[in-house]
């Protein structure tokens, strides 16, 4: 087990990332650049200054150890027991620290804590096998699918990230969330390629989630580029066309918000 | 058949400008027939006066009626020297004021429902044939036909509402007039028999005290006096649950008549507290569908005025507390939450009744009050930072030099904290009791065989049965008195930061730190940044929550030990109305960094901006302290978005947030849910909400934080919700 892994931030109160109140744990690092990367602050492996302005620096990139990070997760275990909540594990790509974060999962699991992981899913399958057996819910992003796509916008090799979410849906409980983004997958067309892949692995379900802008202030803080500063985001009724279509392949489908 | 729209379109679009305020008039009219008889008696003539001599109002949109538009006439109509005549009279009576127990009262509405105008004045009578013969029967009496005096004017009145209710619904085949024209006859004698009938007496009663010019007074636990006859109703088929909110809403907007009617202040409304849910006299859950029916009506009329106040226990049912949290997240603020299982056991603690407890209700603010047994409350403030100064400068104001507290010694000679900590107590107890003595000191002031309130008395047990007013004996229980303990945060925030700083990394010395906040940190801002980094209260840190446990606990001790002038508790309150902003306007720099004269910590809650581990840690901080000491009740303000509210699996979490924040026994909680307005003001004034956390989607964000853009994003979508 190694002692060591490096967060972003901890959320506390999440209440977007799962079931009932949960601690969010923002892993730090990433192995994608997604264009429209909503917390670009936990891509770098090292660390990332956010210059808000001249008082408000903030510093992602911490480096903590298991007993910190599980005693930091416990604090807030009353909410979990009242609500039926528990850790979610994000980032970043929280399963680039598999090894490390297994150790705490394990340490939830055995305090009975429910676990979850939000990840992009390319990574080696055996990252997805350190933490299994001590995860609930996996959610898993599906971006795009075809290598063009994948190429163009940054996030990842398709076939690793579909092959992934085939075996990972075997043996665990599984729901798969799309970002519908203007420009890239907004259309009948994407969605429909997208559900065809997905449907083949058999998720319990699928999150259909809105495009938003709201990272654009920690680009800015970043002194960086973002490709996403003027476009629009979506509404829920934007989305609502694509439902029928998870639908009709037989999966559950909702739209977050 | 939702007629509450139209009365609120008829109720804004009357012009009541230009108009003079005549109660004063009404009651000189009263006094001036009865110059030659006791204050008492006077004073009785001069309240019927104020009953029977107005002229009722009805709108054309009334359900319930009872205005207060009989209080003014058109400028003009009684001539300024007529006015300043009859003010000058009323005056040579006197007037009572807050601290002298008028209002800030919730009136005993189930015996007088009872009852019915008639029932009560049988028992005057029969109250009056027992006490013929005691040794002090000329007062007794006296009271007694004070109190009948006012109950025939109140019945009266009642009789004019009926009359100008036919003769408007008459003239205008408004059938509905008609009918509370036939209500209001049957209520000038008898008892209520249905809900209608019910709420409007209670109404009317309610309009009385507005007559009187009394503020701030509750309707207490209407869900449960008016429960039996909505029960009743609703079997019979005689009204429906839809039907009931529409009553209630009708009859509460007119709450709103004081907004109408006067100068549009920040206090020319009125705030009438309203009691839902909570337990029942015998301990069991006391929420009912009347409960429900309430926080509908009140949704609906989305005024501030009527003061929603929601009580939880262990055995609440969910679906109340997610209907409260639905309104809630309208934006309206409230209701605001409070936990009987921390105001039950302090009320208990003050030696009533635990039945009489359980019956509590709230006035004003968040007041808890043994509902229709105690005279009215009477408040202040306590400002405890300020004897924290005190302390580190022996007895001294840090602004003035003043000598406001005790001679304890020099800061030189304080060598511990523990020391500190037993100076500190010194001087709360002496502050403690020169307020309370204040306190008591005007109320000496007042003859209270004088200064008698026949008429509100009849609304207090046992003052009818007693003969004795309310004031002087005729109460169940002794009047008391609240102190709002300020700065909670501020103090216990100071004390860690001297701790750490002096006495464990001996930074600096006591006697330093008091010189460096004397000059108000003046060419020490490193050191004030280095103490607003350290522990504050709000985050689930024993270090520094410790003392927030240790303040609450002496707090009460020092309280507990005195007394009102009639052997009443005083009791603490962890609240600051807004105080909290000129009670930190006379304090210099305090050690955890706060500068000379700004703000004090926001009642129970944690400092400003200090609490920055999210809400959970806020619930596990604020929640030490043991509440079950605090009778008058606490304040902790949360704000969270709209779209905390924005599905029934959202509600889910904020139920079970608020769920463990009882549990844990903390006693109050009051929720914001930020509207566009606030958002907006928000980015002109991005300083005052440097706490403010939103939801942006993946993540949350401090929203002063977020750039220009995404807060009008966020502008945006909360439209859309």
């Amino acid at each position: 087990m190694i002692e060591r892994g490096r967060i972003s931030r901890i959320q506390y109160f999440s209440t977007g990332d799962g079931d009932g109140i949960r601690t969010t744990v923002f892993m730090q690092g990433c192995n994608l650049r997604c264009a429209w990367c909503h917390n670009p602050e936990t891509q770098p492996l090292d660390t990332a200054i956010l210059n808000y302005s001249e008082d408000k620096r903030v510093l992602s990139g911490e480096d903590i150890t298991a007993d910190e990070l599980f005693k930091r997760i416990i604090k807030d275990e009353v909410f979990y027991i009242e609500s039926g909540g528990g850790v979610t594990f994000s980032g970043g790509e929280p399963l680039l620290q598999a090894d490390f974060l297994s150790g705490v999962a394990k340490m939830c699991k055995g305090r009975g804590i429910n676990v979850l992981f939000d990840t992009a899913g390319c990574v080696p399958y055996q990252c997805f096998e350190r933490v299994a057996p001590y995860t609930d819910t996996f959610y898993f992003d599906v971006k795009a699918v075809t290598k063009e796509d994948c190429e163009k916008y940054r996030c990842g090799d398709p076939k690793l990230v579909l092959d992934n979410l085939k075996r990972l849906c075997l043996k665990s409980n599984v729901v798969v969330r799309v970002p519908i983004i203007p420009g890239h997958n907004n259309s009948k067309e994407k969605i429909e390629q997208i559900a065809g892949n997905v449907a083949d692995a058999h998720p319990s379900r699928v999150d259909l989630l809105p495009f938003h802008r709201l990272g654009a202030g920690k680009y800015r803080a970043m002194n960086k580029e973002y490709d996403y500063l003027y476009t629009e985001p979506l509404k829920k009724s934007d989305l609502e066309q694509y439902v029928c279509i998870f639908e009709d392949l037989g999966l559950k489908c909702r739209i977050e918000k | 058949m939702n007629k509450l729209n139209m009365l609120i379109t008829e109720m804004n679009s009357i012009d009541f400008t230009n108009r003079d305020d005549i109660t004063a008039y009404l009651a000189y009219m009263g006094y001036r027939e009865h110059y030659a008889e006791s204050s008492l008696i006077a004073r009785a003539y001069a309240t019927a006066n104020l009953f029977k001599d107005h002229k009722p109002f009805i709108y054309n949109y009334d359900r319930i009626l009872g205005s207060i538009n009989g209080r003014y006439a058109p400028c003009g109509a009684y001539s300024q020297a007529t006015l300043q005549h009859a003010a000058n009279v009323c005056a040579s009576y006197g007037y009572m004021g807050f601290y002298q127990n008028i209002d800030h009262f919730t009136p005993d509405y189930p015996t007088l429902l009872q009852y019915g105008i008639g029932g009560m004045l049988n028992r005057i009578d029969a109250s009056e044939a027992a006490h013929k013969g005691d040794s002090d029967a000329a007062q007794k009496l006296d009271f007694l036909q004070g109190a009948r005096v006012c109950m025939q004017a109140f019945s009266e009145m009642v009789k004019n509402y009926a009359c100008a209710a036919r003769k408007k619904g008459e003239e205008t085949q408004n059938a509905e007039l008609l009918m509370a024209a036939d209500i209001a006859d049957k209520l000038a004698f008898s008892k209520p028999d249905t809900f209608r009938e019910a709420l409007q007496l209670v109404w009317f009663a309610h309009i009385s005290f507005l007559y009187e010019g009394r503020y701030a007074m509750a309707l207490g636990r209407m869900d449960q006096y008016l429960y039996p006859y909505y029960k009743n109703d609703v079997e019979n088929g005689v009204i429906t649950s839809e039907e009931a909110v529409d009553l209630v809403a009708c009859t509460l907007y007119k709450i709103a008549e004081k907004k109408l009617m006067n100068a549009p202040t920040m206090w020319g409304g009125d705030v009438v507290n309203i009691a839902i849910g909570g337990l029942k006299r015998d301990g069991s859950d006391a929420t009912n569908e009347l409960s429900y029916v309430i926080l509908e009506a009140v949704k609906r009329c989305n005024i501030p005025g009527p003061n929603l106040s929601a009580r939880m226990h262990k055995s609440t049912p969910d679906e109340f507390y997610d209907a409260c949290l639905k309104v809630i997240g309208t934006g309206l603020g409230y209701p605001a939450l409070m936990n009987d299982e921390a105001t039950v056991p302090a009320l208990a603690d003050c030696g009533y009744d635990i039945e009489d407890c359980r019956d509590y209700s709230m006035v004003g603010c968040i007041e808890a009050f043994i509902s229709g047994k105690q005279p009215p409350w009477a408040d202040g403030r306590y400002n405890t930072p300020k004897y924290l100064e005190f302390a580190l400068n022996d007895g001294r104001c840090m602004r003035d030099g003043v000598l406001y507290g005790l001679k304890t010694g020099k800061a030189e000679d304080i060598t511990s904290m523990q020391q500190l900590l037993d100076v500190f107590v010194a001087q709360m107890e002496f502050g403690a009791l020169e307020t309370v003595t204040i306190f008591n000191n005007e109320n000496d002031r007042y003859n209270r065989k004088r200064y008698c309130q026949p008429y509100l008395s009849c609304y207090c047990q046992d003052c009818i049965n007693r003969a004795k007013d309310i004031n002087d004996g005729g109460a169940v229980y002794p009047s008391v008195y609240g102190l709002g303990c300020m700065g909670i945060a501020t103090v216990a925030d100071s004390l860690a930061a001297i701790e750490k700083t002096v006495f464990i990394d001996k930074k600096l010395t006591l006697a330093q730190l008091r010189d460096i906040l004397i000059a108000d940190f003046e060419g020490n801002e490193e050191l004030r940044q280095e103490l607003l980094s350290l522990p504050k209260y709000g985050n689930n840190d024993d270090f520094v929550d410790k003392y927030a446990v240790w303040l609450l606990d002496k707090q009460y001790e020092i309280f507990s030990k005195l007394r009102t002038r009639d052997g009443g508790r005083v009791y603490i309150a962890m609240a600051s109305n807004v105080q909290n902003i000129s009670a930190g306007s006379v304090c210099a720099a305090t050690p955890d960094g706060r500068r000379n004269g700004a703000p004090m910590s926001d009642a129970a809650s944690p400092m400003h901006g200090m609490d920055r581990n999210g809400v959970t840690s806020v619930v596990l901080s604020v929640s030490k302290p043991d509440y079950t000491k605090v009778a008058c009740g606490s304040v902790v303000n949360q704000k969270f978005t709209p779209s905390a509210f924005s599905s029934d699996e959202k509600i889910a979490k904020l139920r079970a947030l608020i769920k463990v924040y009882f549990a844990r026994g903390a006693q109050e909680m009051q929720i914001n849910s930020v509207g566009r307005k606030t958002l907006i003001d928000a980015q002109e004034h991005p300083e005052r909400y440097s706490d403010l956390v939103v939801r942006v989607s993946g993540f949350s964000a401090y929203y002063t934080y977020l750039t220009r853009d995404i807060q009008n994003d966020i502008l945006m979508r909360t439209e859309n919700d």
